[in-house]
């Protein structure tokens, strides 16, 4: 877990030239075991600060994770199993990660616009209340635009 | 049972739809009554009341709740209408309010914000935490640590999630409205385990069913995918089939109602 994130490599933009009408950044396998928390996102920004906010230059939009707050069982309890058995008719785990869409549309056109091919993403978590702001956890972000 | 009188009228089934309100719109005799239902299930220690209802979402386990998935907005539409079902054992005739948090005049709703009204305790304001339910924690009641009103959702951003298209994109967006709102009250409203014990967790996801409500009308030709028609709904005896049509779930949303008796009454 972490408070702030940015991506190693920088995501491709589509072609300037390839029309849409909608652009979504997709974050998959979003952790939610902990406390609740607000994840701002930033494209293609150079060192911003954990401090930045919505107010900054480079933000995009943001989602929001209902948090569990913790484990409320024995050892074990909170351990997500990959589900094998095609017969197991359980409902999933409480822990599944989550899928959040963040839509970027102006945004990205803003991008393009300035002749940008490729953008790192910078995530900042931000937790409710007094509890510890590493709560950022998440497997893959992915850009998607729609005709 | 023949030759038996017919049961008397007040004593029927209600027939016609109840209207869940704006918490801000309620009258006085509506807070009234929604207070004492509340109050009422609050005193009961059976599985008839608040403190069962509000178990069944977090603490104590299992945490039946359904969250970040497929039945998100079924899996609430149902927990809403058992919970509004057992508080009109209490008080016929009492719907759940919606609480607009678009509307950025107010943050926690007027009648969910005063620790006392109508002169005594208001059972609207916080809630006792069952034991089974403190896990982790050492309050024995609801606590609230809401932010600044502007951060709520804007109306603007409603109106984004409901223009989209595919239920399971909007159900994603709003359900992302739906964490932001959870988090933006705070305290026990912020944490999945104990958020159902507050009082205005209730009106907070009856907003949120309004809104699946809402995205019904403005898009009629698109539904559930047919896949999740027949999932259960558990713990409650329901499939998302069933929580789709909320008339025939007894309620509707209404921004005004008014009757008059027609020629039979």
């Amino acid at each position: 877990m972490r408070d702030h994130f940015t991506t190693r490599n920088a995501l491709e933009l589509p072609p300037a030239d390839r029309p849409f009408t909608r652009a979504d950044l997709i974050f998959y396998g979003i952790d939610h075991s902990g406390p609740s928390f607000e994840a701002l996102v930033f494209m293609d920004v150079r060192g911003v600060g954990k401090g930045a906010d919505a107010e900054h230059k480079a933000y995009v939009g943001s989602f929001h994770i209902f948090g569990h707050g913790g484990c409320f069982g024995d050892v074990g309890h909170c351990d997500v199993k990959p589900k094998e058995d095609p017969f197991d008719l359980r409902p999933a785990h409480q822990l599944e990660p989550r899928l959040r869409i963040v839509t970027v549309t102006e945004p990205l056109r803003e991008l393009l616009g300035r002749g940008i091919e490729a953008a790192k993403i910078t995530v900042i978590g931000r937790s409710v209340g007094k509890a510890p702001n590493d709560v950022l956890a998440f497997d893959t972000v992915r850009l998607a635009t729609y005709a | 049972m023949s030759g038996a009188s017919p049961p008397a009228a007040a004593t029927l089934a209600p027939r016609a739809l109840r209207h869940r309100r704006s918490a801000r719109r309620l009258t006085v005799g509506q807070r009234t009554a929604f207070r004492e239902a509340i109050t009422a299930a609050q005193a009961l220690s059976d599985d008839r009341g608040y403190q069962r209802w509000a178990g069944v979402h977090g603490l104590p386990l299992p945490i039946e709740c359904v969250h970040g998935g497929e039945l998100f907005l079924p899996w609430h539409r149902a927990y809403l209408y058992f919970f509004e079902k057992s508080l009109q054992d209490r008080v016929p005739g009492v719907t759940l309010p919606w609480w607009d948090w678009t509307n950025h005049a107010e943050g926690i709703p007027g009648p969910y914000a005063k620790s006392r009204a109508e002169g005594k305790k208001n059972p609207l304001f916080d809630s006792p935490i069952q034991p089974a339910a403190r896990t982790g924690s050492r309050l024995t009641r609801t606590v609230r640590e809401p932010g600044a009103p502007e951060r709520l959702p804007s109306a603007q951003e409603v109106e984004r999630v409901l223009a989209n298209r595919d239920f399971m994109t909007f159900q994603t967006e709003v359900e992302d409205l739906h964490d932001g709102v959870h988090g933006w009250v705070g305290g026990s409203m912020g944490e999945i385990a104990r958020s159902a014990y507050d009082p205005v967790f209730w009106a907070h996801h009856c907003m949120i069913d309004r809104l699946w409500y809402l995205w019904q009308l403005r898009h009629p030709a698109v539904g559930v995918p047919a896949s999740l028609l027949n999932r259960a709904l558990a713990p409650f005896p329901m499939t998302v089939r069933d929580t789709l049509d909320i008339t025939q779930l007894g309620y509707d949303y209404a921004a005004s109602t008014a009757a008059v008796k027609g020629p039979n009454a």
